[in-house]
């Protein structure tokens, strides 16, 4: 059992994956079955594995595909942080996205990729060596392509096209990065500790600088953020793909591990790459802030936002200090519950009350209040506001500064929620308190209303609860202690 | 699960089970009825003098329940005055706009009011404070007028500064404490600056500390009536406890309260609506409690915002009560309002009398004086107060339920800070009594009268509400403008007025739209990999 485990958590949606390329176009009942049950059997199998992991036992499943060279999976408690994530979001966002799309076009193609998607970040959480999560993260980039192209207008071909025109050389660097990295060492497992003293150490400052070049473009940091603007051009279950369950969480999930288990905090001390890499990521918080606040559209100022906030983990890992991580590995979920929260509401809005614009939001509230309080919740926990989840971050993340040794940080932390209560306040107070035009049609949907509500819920879960053994913060704290500073 | 006593623990989730209760569908519409109820645990908790900590592991970041002695007492009148403006809101209220909405952010307010005295943990403390500062939000606005929503707007903006400032403030001290226990980082915060000065700017604004008072003659005025008195009463107590549990002996502290004392004061005679008055009033009491904080005296400032807290409260409901008060109904309101307002005077014998009397002993001999000429100040804004008050209109009969919790509240100001004068003070029971005693809070009532009846004759000049947010408003909005006009001017809406405007923003806006085009620079961005590579490879 413990050797086959992870195998079946990929196949949970691998198997559907490949099942649903088959499918008729009108066969919806079909599809919606086996997607929903591989996300309901995934996630079980998952919540199995999370109190096994926690007594301590580890799962490895290993493929050998010729000599030398093999496929690892194994489940370690960071590996689990990064699954658990991307299995309750993707069985959320699959309710999500069969009531956004209903009798749509291309469907089986659609959901055909998504599970593919999904199978991809499974594959990169539990990757046991670089050269599986290599593999595991292009077919990410590759299968995401399909589905932000899906509308197929010129808006959404440019945006592909961009997408590309970055994943591609971000990929081609990382895979210089492995091959420079292993042509020295050999093959790498994050499980075992590696010397890697046979290279010099400007050799190892340019290879951690091409992983971050490679990882960097995933997670959205800037210069490297171009593609994730313009891909809000998809439709909404591909936004919160993009920006919660899989896409710029492998590439933030990358770096920690590059810098956890590949370099290890130790070494990469003694490089002296960490400060660098903090303070990427700090220009990155108000860099996306500064753009999140100058955007005209919901969409569009969500995804600045994400520019900003994936860069939190980075920036926890980065300082490394133990309050310091924990923040930012806590943050990988936090971030992840609440933005999906507001991508799914801004879908609701675009999709049922056929609002885009910031400056058309006036009264929806009162008209949408399930969506809006989603929103509210989603919205406060980003600028940080308790209880919601966010807070915990920024607690945990500027403690953590000063035990680093860098209170420079602490003031981007407030330089940042200052930059997110500017530009969040200003749409809930629209949502709230402006009167609208009343005239909308305003169509009530469960599928939609649902799933918003409930990461809604968990986002404030995770903060309220923040001190339980279970929550992300405990999980997050367990690897922590258990694996990086025992 | 939970260790220590269980009603603490109780006084702070019932209320907000209250407050989703009231926004199920069956009791939206009656959702104001339940707003007495909330505060009982608490009243419990304080009648029973519960002692000892309660621990929450799961909770937050494992939440810790704990007073001290201050905290305690403030928790007490808060639960009181809560209670009282509940039952007053049964009646004030019954027409409201959106009860369930009202009722809902009532009892999250409340929740986080109680909080912010128990939390002995960062966390609980944090999710308190901003529970009170941010709910309180939906009480400003619950009007829905153009007035209010400014009032509120600025409130906001004010209070999200302080939320911010309290967050750094409390990473710096936990930092600095390697804990994240309030006792701790507070004797951490000693050799930190940066960290006392951020805490002093979250909780002076809460306070209403001079600049940072601005909110506070907008926002009373703009609330509904039992929610002015609960702003005044109670929740700016939260910045109270926050000095008392986390700031610092910090002696600049005297200087500025006592200039916000006296500020608060004159600008409140610019004022003609009774409940902006009231607002600069309560910046000026405030301010005489942040002068003994600043002393080191967190007793006597705890007992003084005890009696500030019931008799402000009075004073507020007393506006409501007066506006549904003719004929001699309005002799017995107006009289309520009277016997409330010569206890924050520090009419000898009153219970603000024994506040500043128990007070004064730590202050050095210039600010001790200073206190004392107070009463002058204050009897001057008070009496203005009450001439205002007596202008407005007023009919019918007043219900019972407006009444009651108005008279109690009022005597309460009078009688409790006898009751609790020996032990809370340890000075002598008959010191109040004692003739220099008197004599030092009665010459400034007269002297304030003297020159009211001056002023009643010749009405100082009218100055805006919020005095200086004018300006701050005007300059915020050219910078707003300076900032964002390059987004509107790109999608068409406003051409270029002003071409030097907005120079950052074209900045950022070019650089972006630069990084965009970025089809060629993957290929580049490999190039310079191989690069790298090669280099150091050879």
């Amino acid at each position: 059992m413990t050797a086959l485990l992870p195998l079946l958590i990929l196949m949970t949606s691998a198997v559907p994956a490949v099942i649903t390329f088959f499918l008729a176009e009108d066969s919806h009942r079909l599809r919606n079955t086996l997607n929903l049950a591989g996300a309901v059997l995934k996630l079980a199998l998952i919540v199995f594995m999370l109190r096994e992991v926690a007594a301590g036992t580890v799962y490895e499943t290993r493929l050998n595909f010729a000599p030398g060279l093999y496929l690892l999976l194994r489940a370690d408690a960071l590996s689990l942080l990064f699954l658990t994530l991307s299995a309750f979001l993707w069985l959320l966002t699959t309710v999500y996205a069969i009531a956004y799309f209903e009798k749509e076009h291309d469907l089986s193609r659609f959901f055909g990729f998504f599970s593919l998607c999904v199978a991809a970040t499974t594959g990169i959480a539990l990757s046991g060596t670089l050269i599986s999560f290599f593999i595991f993260y292009e077919l990410l980039t590759l299968s995401t392509w399909p589905l932000v192209v899906h509308k197929q207008d010129d808006k959404s071909l440019a945006a592909g096209r961009s997408y590309l025109s970055y994943a591609l050389p971000g990929s081609a660097v990382l895979l210089i990065a492995i091959i420079w990295l292993e042509s020295a060492t050999g093959p790498l497992e994050f499980a075992m500790p590696h010397p890697l003293g046979g290279l010099e150490e400007a050799s190892l400052r340019a290879i951690f600088a091409l992983f971050i070049l490679g990882l960097g473009v995933k997670a959205a940091l800037v210069p490297l953020h171009g593609w994730l603007p313009g891909a809000m051009a998809a439709p909404a279950p591909v936004s919160a793909l993009l920006h919660a369950v899989a896409v710029v969480k492998a590439g933030a999930f990358g770096i920690v591990r590059v810098i956890y288990d590949v370099f290890g905090i130790g070494l990469v001390a003694q490089l002296g790459v960490g400060l660098p890499l903090a303070m990427l990521a700090s220009v990155t918080i108000i860099w996306g802030s500064i753009r999140a606040l100058q955007q005209t559209e919901v969409k569009k100022r969500l995804a600045f936002s994400t520019v900003s906030q994936v860069s939190y983990i980075i920036l926890g890992a980065a300082l490394a200090g133990p309050y310091a991580v924990i923040g930012g590995l806590v943050h990988l979920v936090h971030q992840g519950l609440m933005k999906i929260t507001l991508f799914f509401c801004a879908g609701i809005y675009q999709e049922r009350a056929g609002i885009t614009r910031i400056e058309d939001l006036g009264g929806i509230g009162p008209r949408m209040p399930w969506t809006s309080v989603a929103f509210s919740l989603g919205a406060m926990g980003m600028i940080g506001l308790p209880p919601m989840a966010g807070f915990i971050t920024k607690l945990y993340l500027g403690i953590g500064a000063i035990e680093a040794g860098a209170p420079w940080v602490v003031a981007v932390l407030a330089g940042s929620t200052l930059l997110n209560a500017a530009y969040f306040l200003p749409l809930l107070y629209r949502i709230w308190f402006l009167p609208g035009n009343e005239d909308l049609p305003v169509a009530p949907a469960p599928g939609l209303v649902v799933p918003a509500a409930v990461t809604a819920a968990a986002a404030l879960g995770a903060g309220l609860f923040a001190g339980a053994a279970m929550s992300p913060l405990g999980w997050a704290t367990l690897i922590v202690t258990r694996e990086y500073m025992p | 699960m939970i260790e220590g006593p269980i009603l603490p623990l109780l006084s702070l989730v019932w209320p907000l089970l209250l407050g989703v209760v009231a926004s199920l569908p069956p009791m939206q519409a009656r959702a104001i009825s339940l707003l007495p109820l909330a505060p009982l645990p608490a009243l419990a908790a304080a009648w029973a003098g519960v002692r000892g900590e309660t621990v929450v592991p799961d909770l937050l970041l494992g939440a810790v329940l704990s007073a001290g002695a201050e905290g305690a007492l403030l928790f007490g009148m808060t639960a009181v005055l809560w209670f009282a403006a509940g039952i007053y809101a049964l009646v004030y209220l019954r027409d409201t706009r959106r009860p369930a909405v009202f009722a809902g952010f009532w009892c999250l307010t409340f929740a986080g009011n109680l909080g912010v005295f128990v939390a002995a943990d960062v966390a609980t403390f944090y999710v308190s404070f901003a529970a009170v500062s941010l709910a309180a939000y939906a009480l400003v606005v619950a009007d829905g007028t153009d007035e209010a929503l400014r009032a509120g707007r600025i409130y906001l903006v004010l209070a999200v500064l302080g939320e911010a400032c309290l967050l750094l403030g409390l990473i710096l001290g936990a930092g600095a404490a390697g804990s994240l226990s309030l006792p701790e980082v507070r004797a951490a915060l000693v050799g930190e600056p940066v960290a006392a000065v951020l805490l002093i700017v979250a909780f002076g604004v809460k306070v209403g500390l001079v600049p940072l008072h601005v909110w506070l003659p907008l926002a009373h005025p703009a609330a509904p009536t039992p929610a002015s008195a609960v702003l005044s009463g109670a929740i700016v107590k939260a910045g109270v406890i926050g000095f008392i549990l986390l700031v610092p002996e910090v002696p600049w502290l005297v200087p500025a309260g006592l200039a916000t004392a006296f500020l608060g004061a004159v600008l409140g005679l610019t004022q003609r609506h009774p409940k902006a008055i009231l607002g600069y009033s309560t910046v000026s009491q405030m301010g005489l409690i942040v002068a003994l904080l600043g002393a080191g005296d967190a007793g006597p400032a705890a007992y003084h915002a005890m009696h500030h807290g019931l008799a402000k409260g009075a004073l507020f409901l007393s506006v409501g009560l007066v506006a549904a008060a003719a004929g001699r109904w309005r002799w017995l309101a107006l009289g309520t309002v009277a016997l409330a307002a010569m206890s924050v005077a520090g009419v000898p014998l009153t219970g603000g009398a024994l506040a500043k009397a128990a007070g004064k002993g730590a202050l050095e001999p210039w600010a001790a004086t200073a206190v004392t000429v107070s009463g002058a100040t204050t009897t001057l804004i008070l009496g203005w107060f009450l001439l205002c008050l007596a202008r407005q209109p007023g009919k019918g009969r007043p219900s019972l339920l407006l009444t009651v919790p108005t008279l109690a509240l009022a005597l309460a100001a009078i009688v409790v800070p006898w009751w609790l004068w020996q032990g809370w003070t340890g000075l002598p029971a008959d010191y109040p009594l004692h003739a220099d005693t008197v004599w030092s809070s009665a010459w400034p009532v007269g002297l304030g009268l003297a020159v009211l009846a001056l002023v009643a004759l010749r009405p100082v000049s009218h100055v805006p509400a919020g005095d200086i947010v004018i300006w701050v408003e005007r300059t915020v909005r050219d910078l707003r403008h300076w900032f964002l006009r390059t987004a509107l001017e790109r999608s068409g809406k406003v051409r270029a007025p002003r071409p030097r405007a907005g120079r950052a923003g074209v900045v950022a806006e070019v650089a972006e739209r630069r990084l965009l085009r970025w089809g060629w620079s993957g290929t580049a961005m490999v190039l310079a990999a191989l690069a790298i590579a090669g280099t150091l490879l050879g």
